[in-house]
């Protein structure tokens, strides 16, 4: 089934990219992504956590999407790649940032990882600044002020991803 | 000696009711980021921990040492959680490194340990792992493998 998730994928990217990000087709390309998502004959199972991928609704490519909440940096998704891939040229750091969101549609936390994506200069577009549960610099590790392209072989920084890697427990 | 039996398999019993479930998504949030889904940390970067981490409990001041690391005992977790993070860990990816007699780790130890971060934790590692190769021969050549030296 992965061919019928790459189809809606493609099909909605392509129609996030003929028209404005924040117009009412991106909003509709939203909608149909968070749609497609509630088919029951996508390959996802919901909530045992092997494979955690939520329900969603939003635009991707704009800072308040809910996968956002800690992010510090330009979206890939405007940078040729998208929320879970890195744009042609450059390299995934597996070394991330990873905290956790709220998901609006079902008030769930997941857990991110905000893989960054190296090997160009800074992307430019798409700035976001949302930064909750950013720690200053001597919290490393809870910091997004830093350099994330660690252990790529460029450290200069493009653009970041946001994946979701697990679902958070309930505490 | 009856004491000391009825006292490990006390830790052992609270040992085996820790909440691994817990413990995971604890690894994933603190360690995952730097240490990788696999705890096979990066080559000149970060620690490896799968398959190596238990060599440090073949001493004591290995034992102390792997909870004073800055990772661990900075790390936004009470002391209980840390002990079974820790434990969990041990268990999951360096069960055959540990030596038979390993003791979990309990709160308390992990409290009076994070007190005293170490400030040095790369010379400190190298000194424990010599020593460990020293009294341990057999260990030796395993002991040059966890990426940092």
């Amino acid at each position: 089934m992965k061919w019928l998730d790459g189809l809606t994928e493609g099909a909605v990217r392509g129609v996030a990219q003929r028209t404005s990000r924040r117009g009412f087709l991106g909003k509709l390309a939203g909608a149909i992504a968070g749609g497609a998502a509630a088919i029951p004959l996508l390959p996802v199972a919901r909530g045992d956590g092997s494979n955690p991928y939520p329900e969603e609704e939003g635009d991707p490519n704009s800072c308040d999407y809910w996968r956002y909440c800690a992010i510090d940096g330009f979206l890939c998704g405007c940078c040729g790649g998208s929320a879970n891939s890195c744009p042609p040229g450059t390299e995934m750091s597996p070394i991330t940032w990873i905290g956790t969101c709220e998901n609006p549609v079902d008030g769930k936390s997941y857990i991110m990882s905000y893989n960054d994506c190296c090997g160009k200069s800074s992307c430019g577009n798409c700035l976001c600044q949302r930064n909750e549960g950013d720690r200053p610099v001597y919290q490393p590790r809870l910091s997004n002020d830093l350099n994330w392209c660690l252990g790529t072989e460029s450290q200069a920084y493009h653009c970041s991803t946001a994946i979701v890697i697990g679902t958070a427990l309930d505490q | 000696m009856n004491r000391v039996v009825a006292i490990a398999a006390l830790l052992a019993c609270s040992a085996a009711a820790a909440n691994d479930e817990r413990a995971q998504f604890n690894y994933i949030i603190h360690c995952q980021g730097c240490h990788l889904p696999d705890a096979m940390g990066f080559q000149d970067t970060v620690p490896r921990m799968n398959n190596f981490l238990g060599y440090f409990l073949h001493s004591q001041d290995g034992r102390e040492f792997v909870i004073q690391v800055p990772g661990v005992s900075t790390a936004r977790l009470p002391d209980d959680e840390i002990a079974e993070l820790m434990n969990w860990l041990i268990n999951t990816y360096s069960a055959e490194q540990r030596p038979e007699s390993f003791v979990p780790y309990t709160q308390s130890e992990v409290g009076e340990l994070r007190r005293s971060p170490d400030a040095d934790p790369l010379r400190t590692r190298t000194r424990i792992l010599r020593a460990i190769a020293v009294a341990e021969p057999a260990l030796a050549n395993k002991l040059i493998t966890g990426y940092i030296e």
